[in-house]
């Protein structure tokens, strides 16, 4: 479950960028390994400048957001290519991957990065015979609400309208007067805060290490398209199943675990080759 | 201008530099001795990677600093240890391009036997920091002339289990072992079971898991742990998944309720802190323990030097690369006087480096005629009594692979079932 | 016609590589030659079928796992029917496969690419029985033509016999490829990539065609795996992993998908600036994503482009 939380925050990420932009973000997963890097970085510093631990929580939502001013850059260099086949973009964001593996690799080494036991400070819960800390229960409950506000977002703002408008049928709304730039910006740094915030999140209770980066990837892709392309409510199902998929396989048949998440992707696309909630493709 | 003309000028002007046609030019006998290091410097063992290097890196400055081998100073070219395919061209570039006269490094498995077969056809001396199994020895390497290998792989679960026999034999019943998904994992958790039976342990597995190397959540594993239940969880983690895993089992209840065997976490000690790892729990450092009490001085001036430089206390790659240097130096100086004086070939060497023992940081060590090494063990029980944040083992208690390793052939399963207990 | 004078010296001095005494770069021409045939079965799917598929690697990496098979497992070793098996397995695979894909196209193509060629990852790493698992499995040395040269060291065999043969190889391929291309078939695929829907008003079946372009792009992709991993002497899982599916697409942009050659060049060019690159710094993933942005951005034609006078333009 937790696992799904974490899976759910990086693809509806991705889903977002996609949805509106038609751009498939390979960096997805190095924002995520950003964010964690980055909140471990942060919160250590603030513990040693005398935070008090139960604060470590907001310092790493602040962290997550604040990394997420790289999304605006990266989405100017992104712009340079909007006009050319989507393919190129991909590839764009694979360059990207290459290169934010050797910028981790500079500034935090090549280690992986935990953050000890401070997670704990929220204490633990005993749940039908298993001990959980209540920090996993937070941040899945972060997933959750983080899902209904995106949600919200999208079906009730303004903002939400003009995206979902925007998504689908780009040339009307420019034409109804949207300003399109300034829009693909906010959206793609709305996806990238997604990456490094749950980045961020996650990283207490796991470790930051270069490979989360391109291991990830491979994961959101198939919630993706479990979930069908561009859509919220598919991703987040689509994380939902991936990570019961997993727990379950550990349970019961270990040696399956990666396997069976490819299967549920072939069957789903042979299936419901749209994927569950699929958009209509563009 | 066009960029293929430019690329195949280089290259052809490149190649009319060289002396001769088709003919390697022969070894300089003056001017530096050119080491090859294969270092990984991406990925989960990146860390260990960059052990090796430390200890390479040491060796070399104090051979250097006394003169060198027969005189002539070591000059180190690093070149990446990553993907077989790469590594292989790595080597070969090492080899046939920089003419290295011996390459070290290789820790990964599946490096290590691309390489092994590459060493033999190019006619280089290898010898390697890691990266053995049992299967690839015996399937790729019946008998390697050029490769040296480093200790086999289930020693430090033999270890392991012999400790965990004498410990507590009658206090556990069931066993379940995590360990990473790859040749590794599942050679040490089988050999684990073998010296449970043959020390008639009683003990019954009820799980094991397989993590793929590199996980950073173990949410679900501990959830499947701590409905089996079991009397003692077996591990192999090594690199960063060793103190996840505990965090994360620590958080959920799983420790200290459970009795533990690390066999090699030892070689990411600092992250093993205090806070959610247990005392009593069985832990390997493969071939150096940093605090050994009855270490050589050797040893103490080098993690005393590792510590004041970069801050960290050594693990046991640094020895395993240490070795190599100081063995490769032993056996030139052995073959040289055996060759009258000159500078010998790597035909000289080889039967020089079989059976030499030279000093490493951790103890005496050799390779076998079979081109194996013979090293010491270092485990333990964990204690909390010490100055840091992180456990230790006290005391910390030594085999040799004369005990843990079996000897050249015979097969591992026919050894154990062989020993008298 | 400079381009003729220019391919031909190239050829003369392919030719001459092995006696020019440098050993280590021959033999880094021996994964170019793999690569090369590789990256030709690519762009027939993307330089002129407009499919971009991220899952290449899959089909190298399938060779490279047959030629494995058949020289450890079955005993195996006349390559000539190595490589035969390698065309039929890649059919086998090519398949099914095909049959899924080819239903999306653009992104959901690249995506669903990415996925297959993980998912065969998976296989090759869990079925360690059957594949070695993360160790791999070893290819012994072929017999070229019927004959095993045993008296040769594997160096000698690689920049002599071996060479030569995969020159060769590289030089039928591309024949073929270009018969391909140059064919009413080839002719249709490029006007799918242009236009689908006028295409398929014209007559062409869309999805039939690309389903071709994808089976012959990947038994391409299995000989390059094949030849790839015989210098190397080991097939591992990580041929498969979606980064190397990545650096294919990177060679064929780097070199120039929308030309005949360009994914020639770029494997060249990829593999000799690789090699520098890797010696120079630790940092080189950083300089090549570099390089491939600038190329994505700049010079997406690639290096062929910038030859044609042609930099930048219609992607």
């Amino acid at each position: 479950m937790f696992h799904a939380a974490t899976l759910f925050l990086v693809a509806a990420g991705l889903q977002l960028v996609f949805g509106v932009q038609k751009i498939v973000n390979l960096a997805c997963g190095s924002f995520y390994a950003l964010g964690a890097y980055f909140g471990i970085s942060l919160v250590t510093w603030a513990l040693q400048a005398g935070l008090p631990p139960p604060l470590f929580l907001p310092v790493l939502l602040v962290a997550g957001l604040l990394l997420a001013a790289i999304g605006p850059l990266v989405e100017r260099l992104l712009r340079l290519i909007y006009d050319r086949d989507e393919s190129f973009q991909m590839l764009l964001t694979f360059a990207l991957v290459l290169m934010f593996e050797d910028v981790i690799r500079r500034l935090w080494g090549t280690s992986p990065y935990q953050l000890g036991q401070i997670y704990l400070v929220y204490g633990q819960l005993r749940v039908a015979g298993l001990t959980i800390p209540v920090y996993n229960l937070i941040v899945i409950a972060a997933g959750l609400a983080i899902a209904v506000l995106m949600g919200w977002l999208l079906a009730r703002t303004r903002f939400g309208r003009i995206v979902r408008a925007s998504a689908e049928n780009r040339a009307m709304s420019e034409a109804l007067g949207v300003d399109m730039s300034r829009l693909y910006t906010r959206v793609f740094t709305l996806g990238t805060a997604l990456g490094t915030v749950g980045g961020a999140l996650v990283v207490p209770a796991t470790a930051a290490s270069i490979e989360i980066a391109v291991e990830l990837i491979v994961e959101a892709f198939a919630v993706v398209v479990i979930g069908g392309l561009g859509s919220m409510r598919g991703a987040f199902v689509g994380a939902l199943i991936v990570g019961i998929m997993r727990a379950v396989a550990i349970a019961t048949y270990p040696e399956v675990e990666m396997l069976a998440i490819y299967l549920v992707v072939v069957a789903v696309l042979v299936l419901r080759p749209a994927g569950l909630f699929a958009k209509a493709a563009a | 201008m066009n960029t293929t003309r430019r690329n195949f000028i280089k290259i052809l002007g490149g190649g009319t530099a060289a002396a001769g046609i088709g003919v390697a030019p022969a070894f300089a006998q003056t001017g530096p001795v050119k080491m090859g290091v294969l270092v990984i410097k991406s990925g989960v063992a990146a860390q260990v990677g960059e052990s090796g290097l430390r200890g390479t890196q040491w060796g070399v400055d104090r051979v250097n600093a006394g003169g060198g081998i027969l005189g002539r100073k070591i000059e180190l070219v690093v070149e990446e240890e990553s993907s077989p395919k790469d590594t292989v061209e790595r080597f070969r570039k090492l080899a046939l391009q920089n003419k290295a006269d011996v390459i070290t490094g290789g820790i990964s498995t599946g490096v290590g036997l691309a390489l092994g077969p590459v060493a033999e056809e190019l006619k280089a001396l290898w010898l390697s920091w890691d990266a053995t199994t049992q299967k690839g020895v015996e399937e790729t390497m019946p008998n390697p002339k050029y490769a040296f290998r480093s200790c086999d792989n289930e020693c430090e679960a033999i270890m392991a289990s012999i400790i965990t026999a004498r410990n507590w034999k009658g206090k556990i019943k069931t066993v379940a072992g995590i360990n990473p998904d790859y040749s590794y994992g599942r050679d040490n958790w089988a050999a684990f079971l073998a010296v449970m039976k043959r020390y008639d342990m009683g003990v019954t597995p009820v799980a094991d898991l397989w993590p793929k190397l590199g996980t950073t959540d173990f949410t679900s594993h501990v959830a499947a742990l701590q409905q089996v239940k079991a009397d003692l969880i077996f591990s192999c983690f090594w690199a960063a998944d060793a103190s996840i895993f505990l965090k994360q089992a620590h958080a959920a209840g799983l420790i200290p309720a459970t009795r533990l065997v690390f066999t090699t976490a030892g070689g990411v000690h600092e992250t093993l802190k205090k806070a959610f790892t247990p005392e009593g729990m069985i832990l390997g450092y493969n071939t150096m323990y940093f605090e050994d009490p009855k270490a050589s001085a050797l040893q103490k001036e080098f993690v005393k030097w590792h510590y004041e430089k970069f801050k960290e206390w050594p693990n046991y790659e640094s020895d395993h690369a240490y070795f190599t240097v100081v063995a490769y130096k032993a056996a030139v100086e052995r073959a040289a006087k055996a060759a009258g004086g000159k500078w010998p070939t790597a035909e000289q060497i080889i039967p020089a480096l079989e059976g030499l023992e030279v000093e490493s940081l951790s103890g005496m060590r050799r390779y076998r005629q079979d081109h194996i090494m013979e090293a010491n063990f270092y485990q333990g029980l964990t204690t909390y009594k010490n100055a840091y944040d992180f456990v230790t083992v006290n005391p910390v208690e030594m085999m040799t692979t004369k005990q843990v390793q079996k000897p050249s052939g015979v097969g591992l399963y026919d050894w154990i079932n062989g020993w008298k207990v | 016609m400079i381009r003729r004078a220019l391919l031909i010296v190239a050829l003369l001095v392919g030719l001459l590589v092995p006696f020019l005494g440098r050993d280590y770069y021959a033999t880094l021409m021996l994964p170019f030659f793999g690569y090369g045939i590789a990256l030709l079965g690519l762009n027939l799917l993307f330089g002129y079928t407009g499919l971009l598929s991220f899952g290449h690697a899959l089909f190298v990496a399938l060779g490279a796992y047959v030629a494995a098979f058949f020289t450890t497992r079955l005993g195996i070793l006349h390559l000539e029917l190595i490589l035969f098996a390698s065309i039929l397995t890649a059919l086998v695979v090519a398949v099914p496969t095909g049959l899924l894909c080819v239903r999306y196209v653009k992104i959901y193509f690249g995506m669903l690419t990415l996925a297959f060629g993980m998912l065969f990852y998976s296989f090759l790493y869990k079925f360690y029985h059957l594949t070695g698992g993360d160790e791999g499995m070893r290819v012994l040395r072929p017999k070229l033509l019927g004959q095993s040269f045993e008296s040769l060291d594997k160096v000698p065999f690689l920049i002599g016999p071996y060479y030569y043969y995969s020159l060769a190889l590289l030089l039928v391929a591309a024949f073929v490829m270009w018969r391909i291309v140059r064919s009413p078939f080839g002719l249709c695929l490029r006007s799918i990539r242009e236009n689908p829907d006028k295409a398929e008003y014209l007559g062409v079946s869309v999805r039939r065609y690309r389903f071709l372009a994808f089976l012959i792009a990947g038994l391409f992709g299995a000989v390059g795996g094949t030849l790839l991993t015989i210098p190397t002497g080991l097939a591992d899982p990580l041929l498969a992993y979606w980064t190397h599916s990545g650096n294919l697409v990177f060679m064929m942009l780097l070199g120039g998908f929308a030309n005949f050659l360009g994914p020639l060049l770029g494997a060249f060019v990829f593999i000799f600036l690789q090699d520098q690159v890797m010696s120079l710094t630790e940092y080189w993933r950083f300089v090549f994503g570099a390089i491939l942005a600038i190329v994505v951005i700049f010079f997406p034609r690639g290096l062929m482009g910038l030859f044609e006078g042609q930099a930048g333009g219609r992607g």
